[in-house]
C-alpha cells in the first residue's frame, strides 16, 4: 500500500509514478459525454446482430441506418462514477472471501470478482443509461415492429457500450494522473458475480436518483439500455513492475460460465469487444 | 356516497396550516436528512430510515438543529420506509412510531411524514403493478397517520403513475393534508418525460393541498420550472432544492451552493409567488437558518392565486389543451363498431393491432385517443385496462376513455397516468350519479352527450339546456365547465337534414352561454349520402367555425385533416401559418393537379414493373416487402390463395431458415424475409373468407416471470405466423399461472418460452412444471440465450430451439397437417 496523505478522502498522485492529480474517494461524480460525441459503432451493432460478412441488402442496409440513427436521437446518455477504497479481508455469509468497498453497503461475492479486485487500491464503480426514452421506443417498436426493434435494441446495446467505455477511458484517464492504471469493467452475471449485487452498486452511486435507473424484483435495470461495471486500480509495485498484469488487463472468454454454447463464440466472434 | 375532498373534510393541525392550504401563508420546511446521515458515516446504500430505529437520538439532533434554524415541518426520517425497501428489517409501522416520535421530541411545529418512491418502475415500462404500489403506500400512509404526523409529504417522484398511486392511497387511508413534490432534470422533465404543466395539472386535478418540485437541482435551476408550475395551478406551490451537485473535499462530500446563493435564489422563488419552501440533498440547518430570514423578510401572508382555466387533457408526457383558441383532434378509431378486424383482435386479446392503431393516429396528427373497448360478450374493465396500459407505453397522446360501464370507466381513470377524459356522461340523473363522482374523484375530464330520458332533443335550444344541466350538476361535484366538452350530437343530414345548423347553433351557445369546450363526432353527418369525405369535410369546417374545439374523427382522412390544419391557420393557433406553409407550400393542390392527392399513396404502376422482375420467392429471400402486394396479386390472378402460401410462400420461408441455419443470412435477413412473406399474406388474407384460415393451430408464447427480455420471443411470433399459426402473446414477466390460464382459456398444446437470463431460468422451470403437472398433453419448447440442450432437458422441457428459426421447425412438426 502506497502513502495516503492527510485526505483521507483520496487517493494522492504517486510522485514517483509521475502522477500530479488526486482521485476522490467517495463521492459520485455525474457524466455525460461531450455534446453529440457518442454515435453507434455499427461492426458492434451488426456483431450484436449476429453479422459474420453476409452481403446486406440495400433495403436492410437503410433500415439499420435508420435504427443506428433513431438511437442516437432517442437517446440521452448520461452516467455516474466513484472510486471507493477496497476491502479484500471479509467474508461472505457463506464464509467464501469477498470485496467489500468502503463506504458503500456493496459486497461483491464469487472468486471472479475477488481475483479480480483484491490487489486493487481502490475500485471505480460506474453506470451509466440511455435513458428512458430509449425503453419507451424499444417497447413500441416490440410490439409492431420485431425487425425494427430488433435493429434499435442492438444500436442501443452498442451504444450503451460505447458509452459505458467513454466513461470507463475518462475515469482511467483521470487514475493515471495519480499513477494508477485499471483493470477491465466487471459488471453483476459476470462470471460468478450475481445479480443480486446491482442494488448496492446502484446505490453506491445514488444512480436510482441521479440517473433514473430502476431494478426490477429479479434484478434487471430498467431502462434496460444501462450499464453498471466496477474495476481495480493499481498502482506499480516497487519494482516497477507492471501494475496490472496483462492476463487481466483485457476481458476474455476464460472463466465465463457460458463459454460453452455461446452463440457468439460459435459463429467465431465474442460478446464483448 | 361520494364526497368531494374539501379542507372541512380533513385534519389540519391548526389555523395557520389552514391559512397555509388556503394559499394565505407561506410555510417552512426543513433540509436534507440523507446527506447530514452520510455526513455522519452512513454508508451509501445502507437504509436511512433503520437509524430511527437504532439511535433515535442521533435523528432527533439533526431535527432539533432544524427547528432551532427556523424550520416550522420537519420531514420523518421515512423517505424509503415502504416495505419493498425495508425487506425484513422492519415493519412500516415501527419506522413510522419511531420516525414521527423522533421528530416530536425535537420540538416540532408540525410532523411531516414522509414518503419517497418505492424503488420499482411502475407498468407499463415497469413491473409493479397500480394496485401493488397503492398497498405500499397506503401502509405507510396509515402508519404516518397513526403515529400522529400532521401532514403527508409524497416527494422526489419521476413517475406520474407512481405519484399518482401515492396520493391516491394516502388520501383514501388517511385525512391528512398531502404535500406532493416531483423531481425534473435539466430538460425541464422528469425521468419518465413529465413536464411541470403536467405535474402541476394532473396534481390538482388528484386533489393534493400543495405541490411542487424538489431534488436534482439547485434553486437558481428549479425557478423557471416553479414558475411554469405557478402559472397553471391555483394550488400552493412547494420548491425544496439541492444545494447544487456535490463533490469530495478533503474527504467529505461537499455542495456547489453556498447556503447564501441558495437562500437567494430562493427568496426570488418566494417573490414569485412560490408559498412552501425547504431544502433538499445537502442543505443543512445552515441553508433553513437563511431561508427563515429570507421568509421573515418577505412576511408570511400570501395573497391566493387565480390561474386561467383552459381545458387540459394529458398523458404522463403530453397534453391537449383548450383554450379558447386552439382546436384538438379526437382520433375516433379505436372503436370496434363496425370494425370486424378491430372485433377479432380484441377477443383475442391481440393487442397489437389495438395499439397499432393508437400508434397509426398520434402519427396522423390525432391530439387525444378515444378508447371503446366495447363489445358483446367481452370483459369490458380487463380489456380497457389492458388497452389504456399498452397505449402509454406506445404512444404519448392524452387518452379518451370512452364506454358505458362505470366500472371499466373507474378502473381506468383511477389508473391512468395522467388526466383521462370521461366519454360520456349524459343528462339523464342515472348517468350524471354514475360518472361524475368518478370524475370528481380522479379529476378526470368528460364528455357531455346531450341527450336525457326523452332521448335527442331536436332544438337547439333544448340541446344547450340539457347541457346547462350537467355543467349545473358538475359543479355540484367541483367538476368546473373548463372542464366539460358537450357533445351537440350530429344527426345524419339524410334524414334529419334541418338540425344541421341548428346543432352547429347550439354549438356556439355552449361555448359562449356555458363556458364549457365542445365535442362533436363530425363523420354522422353524412350518413346514407354519397361523397360521405366531402360532406364530412365540409360539416366539419362549419362547426369548428361555429366553436367546436374538440372535433372527434378518423384523423388517417387527409381530406379531414386538411380542414384542421388550414382552420388551425384562420384561429391563429399555427402561429406565422408556419406549420401550413411547411406542409402545403410546393404541394399540389387535388382540385388542379392531375397527379395523386397530396399525401395519397405512390401510383400502383410504378411497382408492378418492379414486382415483375422478382419472383416471389426471390423477393421473400431478400426481403422485399414493398414489392410483396403486387406480386402476390400477380399469382393470385393464376393460382388459388392455398397454392400461393403453399407453392410460393412456405418454400421460401423454409429455405430463409436453411439460409440461416448454414450462416448464409444473418438474423435481421431472416426477419426481413418473414416481413416480406407478412406483406404477402395480408393480400391473400383479404382474399380469403375468414373460416378458411386455419384454426386450432394455437400456440402460447411467453417470456418467463421475472425476465423483461422480449426481443427474442417477438422474433419467435413474427415467423410463427408466417406459417399460419395462431399466436397468442402473452407477453412479457409472465407468471407460471398465468400462462397455465392462456393454455386453458384458448386450448392450446404447445407453448413456447423465452428466457435469457440464468437467473430467471428457475421460472422457467417452474412454469414447464406447473403445465406438465396441471395440463400433461401440453408440450413446451424453451429458447434463449442461456439455455442450451442439456439445460432445457434438465429443466424438464420437451424441446430446445436454439433460435426463431429452429422454434417454427418444431412448432410446424408438433402441429403441421
Amino acid at each position: 500500500m502506497s502513502e495516503r496523505s492527510a485526505d483521507p478522502g483520496a487517493l494522492q498522485a504517486d510522485a514517483r509514478a509521475g502522477g500530479t492529480g488526486a482521485l476522490p474517494l467517495g463521492t459520485p461524480r455525474p457524466w455525460s459525454p461531450p455534446a453529440a460525441a457518442l454515435h453507434v459503432p455499427r461492426t458492434e451493432m451488426l456483431r450484436y446482430l449476429g453479422h459474420t460478412g453476409q452481403k446486406i441488402e440495400d433495403g436492410l442496409a437503410a433500415r439499420i441506418d435508420a435504427a443506428a440513427a433513431d438511437a442516437e436521437r432517442v437517446s440521452a446518455p448520461r452516467g455516474v462514477r466513484a472510486a471507493f477504497a477496497v476491502d479484500a479481508t471479509g467474508a461472505d455469509a457463506a464464509g467464501n472471501p469477498c470485496i467489500r468497498l468502503t463506504g458503500t453497503t456493496v459486497e461483491l461475492t464469487g472468486r471472479d470478482i475477488y481475483r479480480h479486485l483484491k490487489d486493487a487500491e481502490a475500485a471505480v464503480v460506474l453506470a451509466v443509461t440511455l435513458g428512458m426514452e430509449s425503453e419507451r421506443r424499444l417497447r413500441l417498436l416490440g410490439t409492431l415492429q420485431p425487425l425494427d426493434a430488433a435493429l434499435f435494441d442492438a444500436a442501443c446495446s452498442a451504444l450503451v457500450e460505447e458509452a459505458a467505455e467513454a466513461l470507463d477511458r475518462a475515469a482511467k484517464q483521470e487514475a493515471a494522473r495519480c499513477g494508477l492504471t485499471g483493470n477491465w469493467r466487471f459488471s453483476c452475471g459476470y462470471g460468478d458475480l450475481p445479480l443480486e449485487a446491482q442494488g448496492s452498486l446502484l446505490d453506491a452511486l445514488d444512480a436510482r436518483r441521479a440517473l433514473g435507473i430502476t431494478l426490477t424484483p429479479s434484478n434487471l435495470m430498467i431502462p434496460a439500455k444501462s450499464v453498471t461495471a466496477v474495476f481495480g486500480l493499481f498502482r506499480a509495485d516497487a519494482l516497477g513492475n507492471a501494475p496490472v498484469p496483462a492476463a487481466d488487463a483485457v476481458r476474455s472468454c476464460r472463466g465465463c460460465a457460458r463459454a460453452d454454447g455461446c452463440a457468439f463464440r460459435a459463429r467465431g466472434t465474442r460478446c464483448y469487444r | 356516497m361520494f364526497k368531494p375532498r374539501t379542507l372541512d373534510a380533513l385534519r389540519i393541525a391548526d389555523d395557520d396550516l389552514r391559512a397555509v392550504l388556503e394559499g394565505r401563508r407561506r410555510l417552512l420546511f426543513d433540509g436534507g436528512m440523507g446527506t447530514m446521515l452520510q455526513a455522519a458515516g452512513l454508508a451509501a446504500g445502507a437504509r436511512p430510515e433503520l437509524i430511527t430505529l437504532s439511535d433515535p437520538e442521533a435523528i432527533t439532533r439533526i431535527h432539533a438543529a432544524y427547528v432551532e434554524a427556523g424550520a416550522e415541518v420537519i420531514t420523518t426520517n421515512t423517505f424509503g420506509a415502504n416495505r419493498l425497501k425495508l425487506g425484513d428489517a422492519a415493519t412500516v409501522d415501527e419506522v413510522f412510531t419511531a420516525a414521527v416520535a423522533a421528530a416530536r421530541a425535537a420540538g416540532a411545529r408540525y410532523v411531516a411524514g414522509d414518503i419517497g418512491p418505492t424503488g420499482a418502475l411502475m407498468r407499463p415500462l415497469g413491473t409493479l403493478s397500480f394496485d401493488e404500489a397503492y398497498e405500499l403506500f397506503a401502509e405507510e400512509a396509515r402508519a404516518a397517520a397513526r403515529a400522529g404526523a400532521d401532514l403527508i409529504i409524497i416527494e422526489t417522484m419521476t413517475d406520474l403513475a407512481e405519484i399518482r398511486a401515492a396520493v391516491i392511497a394516502a388520501q383514501e387511508s388517511c385525512d391528512l393534508p398531502i404535500f406532493a413534490t416531483m423531481t425534473f432534470e435539466p430538460d425541464g422533465r422528469t425521468f419518465l418525460g413529465t413536464s411541470p404543466e403536467i405535474a402541476a395539472r394532473t396534481l390538482e386535478a388528484l386533489g393534493v393541498e400543495a405541490l411542487g418540485i424538489n431534488c436534482s437541482l439547485g434553486p437558481a435551476q428549479i425557478r423557471p420550472f416553479a414558475e411554469r408550475m405557478l402559472a397553471v395551478t391555483d394550488v400552493p406551490v412547494i420548491v425544496q432544492a439541492n444545494a447544487g451537485l456535490p463533490r469530495s473535499e478533503e474527504g467529505r462530500t461537499v455542495y456547489d451552493i453556498a447556503p447564501e446563493a441558495y437562500a437567494e435564489a430562493v427568496s426570488g422563488m418566494l417573490a414569485d409567488g412560490v408559498a412552501i419552501v425547504g431544502g433538499c440533498c445537502g442543505t443543512t440547518p445552515d441553508y433553513i437558518r437563511l431561508l427563515a430570514r429570507a421568509m421573515e423578510a418577505r412576511g408570511r401572508a400570501l395573497e391566493p392565486r387565480r390561474c386561467p382555466r383552459p381545458f387540459v387533457a394529458a398523458s404522463a408526457q403530453q397534453a391537449a389543451v383548450l383554450d379558447g383558441r386552439s382546436i384538438a383532434v379526437v382520433g375516433e378509431r379505436i372503436n370496434p363498431t363496425g370494425k370486424k378486424r378491430l372485433q377479432q383482435a380484441l377477443r383475442e386479446g391481440d393487442l397489437a393491432h389495438v395499439i397499432g392503431l393508437g400508434i397509426q393516429q398520434q402519427e396522423q396528427g390525432a391530439d387525444i385517443l378515444d378508447v371503446n373497448v366495447g363489445l358483446p360478450g367481452i370483459d369490458e374493465r380487463t380489456t380497457m385496462l389492458r388497452v389504456v396500459e399498452e397505449l402509454q407505453a406506445s404512444t404519448v397522446l392524452p387518452l379518451q376513455i370512452d364506454s358505458s360501464d362505470a366500472e371499466a370507466v373507474e378502473a381506468a381513470a383511477r389508473r391512468y397516468a395522467g388526466i383521462p377524459i370521461i366519454n360520456s356522461v349524459n343528462g339523464t340523473q342515472e348517468s350524471m350519479d354514475a360518472v361524475l363522482p368518478i370524475a370528481a374523484r380522479y379529476g378526470c375530464d368528460i364528455v357531455a352527450l346531450t341527450l336525457d330520458e326523452h332521448g335527442i332533443p331536436e332544438t337547439a335550444e333544448e340541446r344547450v339546456a340539457i347541457a346547462e344541466r350537467i355543467v349545473r350538476a358538475a359543479a355540484g361535484y367541483g367538476i368546473g365547465p373548463h372542464r366539460i366538452l358537450v357533445d351537440c350530437l350530429v344527426m345524419t343530414a339524410s334524414t334529419n337534414q334541418r338540425q344541421a345548423l341548428g346543432i352547429l347553433r347550439a354549438v356556439s351557445a355552449c361555448r359562449e352561454r356555458l363556458g364549457v369546450h365542445c365535442a362533436l363526432g363530425v363523420s354522422n353527418i353524412s350518413f346514407g349520402l354519397p361523397a360521405r369525405g366531402l360532406l364530412n369535410a365540409t360539416f366539419l369546417a362549419a362547426a369548428l367555425g361555429a366553436g367546436l374545439d374538440a372535433p372527434i374523427i378518423n384523423p388517417a382522412s387527409e381530406r379531414i385533416m386538411d380542414v384542421v390544419r388550414s382552420f388551425r391557420v384562420l384561429n391563429a393557433e399555427d402561429e406565422g401559418s408556419a406549420a401550413f406553409i411547411d406542409r402545403y407550400a410546393g404541394a399540389p393542390d387535388p382540385y388542379t393537379a392531375t397527379g395523386a392527392h397530396v399525401a395519397g399513396a405512390p401510383a400502383e404502376g410504378a411497382r408492378q414493373t418492379d414486382a415483375e422482375r422478382g419472383t416471389i420467392e426471390h423477393l421473400i429471400l431478400t426481403g422485399r416487402k414493398g414489392d410483396m402486394p403486387a406480386a402476390t396479386r400477380a399469382a393470385l390472378e393464376q393460382l388459388e390463395p392455398m397454392e400461393v402460401i403453399s407453392r410460393h410462400f412456405i418454400p421460401a420461408l423454409d429455405e430463409a431458415g436453411e439460409l440461416f441455419d448454414a450462416g448464409k443470412l444473418f438474423l435481421p435477413q431472416l426477419m426481413a424475409a418473414a416481413e416480406a412473406a407478412r406483406a404477402g399474406f395480408d393480400v391473400i388474407r383479404e382474399r380469403m373468407p375468414a373460416s378458411a384460415e386455419a384454426r386450432g393451430r394455437g400456440i402460447c408464447l411467453a417470456t418467463v416471470k421475472g425476465d423483461i427480455h422480449d426481443i427474442g420471443k417477438n422474433i419467435v411470433r413474427m415467423l410463427l405466423e408466417n406459417y399460419g399459426f395462431t399466436v397468442h402473446d402473452l407477453g412479457r414477466d409472465v407468471a407460471p399461472e398465468a400462462v397455465l390460464a392462456a393454455v386453458r382459456e384458448h386450448g392450446v398444446q404447445l407453448v413456447g418460452l423465452s428466457a435469457l437470463m440464468t437467473t430467471t431460468v428457475p421460472a422457467m422451470a417452474e412454469t414447464i412444471e406447473l403445465l406438465h403437472r396441471e395440463a400433461p398433453s401440453v408440450r413446451v419448447i424453451v429458447g434463449g440465450a442461456v439455455l442450451t440442450p442439456d439445460y432445457a432437458r434438465q429443466i424438464g422441457a420437451d424441446f430446445y430451439a436454439k433460435d426463431a428459426a429452429a422454434a417454427a421447425r418444431i412448432c410446424q412438426e408438433e402441429l403441421g397437417e
